[in-house]
């Protein structure tokens, strides 16, 4: 009777792996190339204002001159992969908008952002690009570096206006 | 890591431990080969031991009471205080951050607490608003030497870059802010040039092979992370230049944090800032005990503070004075550099 079971599941699992190649033969891809690329340049349009916020151009953000950047150059040591972890400094559980506040709050003594606003979407979106391709870890106490830029490589030819050299 | 390395490392760790004393690990290692015999030798030549004081990297802004001129002024209270007293103070750049007058003047007033007396090299944040105009007039010239008690001092100019605002037509404030960007890739790699090379090659040309050098520079001799300018461009020809001495000392500041390394003959030390501390760069280091803890964000002394270096028969061992506790146990007794 097992054995029976088992030959009508392998037969129903047969099917069902035809129809979902037969549907994926039909189907049509979500977007066309010109929509992605053009997805991707609003992305790294919002990333370059997250790089901008990072380098003090919102001045509501600090009040004695100092910026993200000034701590966190290429957004070091702020390791977006490793949120929501627990934040001494805030004392619970916290994804990463709340710890960029933290630093607008304490370090530059500025007035803290929406967390819904654009320019924290920005700042998020700065800080997770630079750390693309990390393995995401929530919790993780120790330091990852950012997407890495090779030592002794030097500056990019023309400047990518990200923070980046590739 | 690799298993050598890691068990190098493990060797001089275990080392730094047995013998309470992180100076005899690095002797034993071999990273300071010679120093030892050289400056016995010039102790009879007449090396006297001495010590000097190194703070560096204040950032001052134009805001009055801002937490980094108490900071500056913490650390020349810490300098003041050291038994046995400094023969000297050396500061190794970034007295302001965005290059202004008011920001220099600021920084000589609260330096003027200094009982010894002080020495001065520029940083990229000193110089780019007016090209070292200011910075001249209250600090004198960027390039210097002077003997003292036996040991000769070299200060470089390293935050030299090549002209990147006459054809993007940039304002002097626009030339600033592009230099106060850690990351900003416009500006270019920093060097010395041409003619602190020339001043170099004449300076030390009549010294004899056994006089212990101290170069001082704003930028490291060594290819750290040239992204953040970890690097001085021309380092290779300043250490040929260099390759004849039995050993040079080299500290520079721009780090903000600690950090050892040995090429040929030449060992360099960075130095803790008073502003605020930066996070090392994704590079496998030669010697990753020299890095101090990470720092905490909450504590606002924490990874800064300023530093003393002894000179005697010894060699010279460059010590960590952390405002807080930020240094590992194998910090704690200094870096034979």
């Amino acid at each position: 009777m097992k054995m029976i079971k088992n030959k009508v599941y392998l037969a129903v699992g047969a099917v069902s792996i035809g129809l979902l190649g037969a549907v994926s033969l039909w189907a049509r891809p979500p977007f066309t190339d010109a929509q992605l690329a053009n997805q991707q340049q609003e992305l790294l349009e919002v990333v370059n204002k997250g790089r901008d916020l990072w380098h003090g151009s919102n001045p509501d953000m600090s009040t004695n001159g100092l910026a993200c950047g000034n701590c966190h150059p290429d957004a070091a040591a702020s390791n977006p992969q490793t949120f929501p972890k627990w934040v001494s400094e805030i004392g619970s559980v916290a994804p990463l908008r709340d710890m960029i506040n933290w630093c607008i709050v304490h370090p530059m003594d500025g007035k803290a952002l929406d967390v819904n606003s654009a320019d924290m979407v920005a700042l998020e979106a700065y800080a997770f690009y630079l750390y693309r391709g990390q393995s995401i870890q929530p919790g993780l106490a120790m330091p990852t570096p950012p997407d890495p830029v090779k030592s002794g490589v030097g500056f990019p030819h023309k400047p990518s206006g990200i923070g980046v050299d590739k | 890591m690799s298993d050598a390395n890691e068990l190098t490392r493990r060797r001089f760790l275990g080392l730094a431990g047995q013998a309470g004393l992180a100076t005899f690990a690095v002797s034993a290692i071999g990273v300071n080969t010679g120093l030892v015999e050289v400056l016995s030798a010039e102790t009879k030549n007449g090396v006297q031991p001495f010590r000097f004081g190194i703070i560096t990297d204040s950032h001052l802004f134009s805001i009055d009471n801002h937490k980094f001129d108490k900071s500056l002024a913490d650390a020349v209270k810490q300098v003041n205080a050291l038994t046995p007293a400094v023969d000297f103070v050396m500061y190794t750049g970034d007295i302001a951050q965005n290059g202004r007058e008011d920001q220099l003047v600021k920084g000589k007033k609260i330096l003027s607490g200094l009982k010894a007396p002080l020495k001065v090299i520029p940083g990229e944040h000193d110089w780019y608003l007016d090209m070292g105009k200011v910075w001249n007039g209250l600090f004198g010239k960027e390039t210097w030497s002077f003997d003292h008690k036996g040991v000769h001092f070299i200060g470089l100019n390293s935050i030299l870059v090549r002209d990147f605002w006459t054809g993007a037509g940039m304002t002097p404030l626009e030339r600033m802010s592009t230099m106060e960007m850690l990351e900003s890739p416009i500006a270019g790699p920093w060097g010395v040039r041409d003619a602190q090379l020339e001043f170099l090659r004449k300076d030390v040309k009549k010294l004899s092979a056994s006089t212990p050098v101290v170069i001082f520079t704003h930028s490291p001799l060594w290819d750290y992370y040239p992204r953040w300018n970890f690097q001085t461009e021309d380092a290779p020809e300043i250490r040929e230049i260099l390759s004849k001495f039995d050993h040079v000392t080299a500290l520079h500041g721009h780090v903000h944090q600690t950090i050892y390394n040995k090429i040929g003959n030449l060992s360099s030390a960075g130095a803790l800032s008073t502003s605020w501390p930066w996070p090392y760069p994704p590079v496998k280091l030669e010697y990753p005990g020299s890095q101090m803890n990470q720092s905490d964000p909450a504590n606002t002394k924490d990874g800064m503070g300023s530093q003393s270096v002894s000179i005697d028969a010894g060699g010279a061992t460059a010590t960590y004075e952390p405002f807080a506790n930020s240094l590992t146990p194998f910090l704690k007794d200094g870096l034979k550099v």
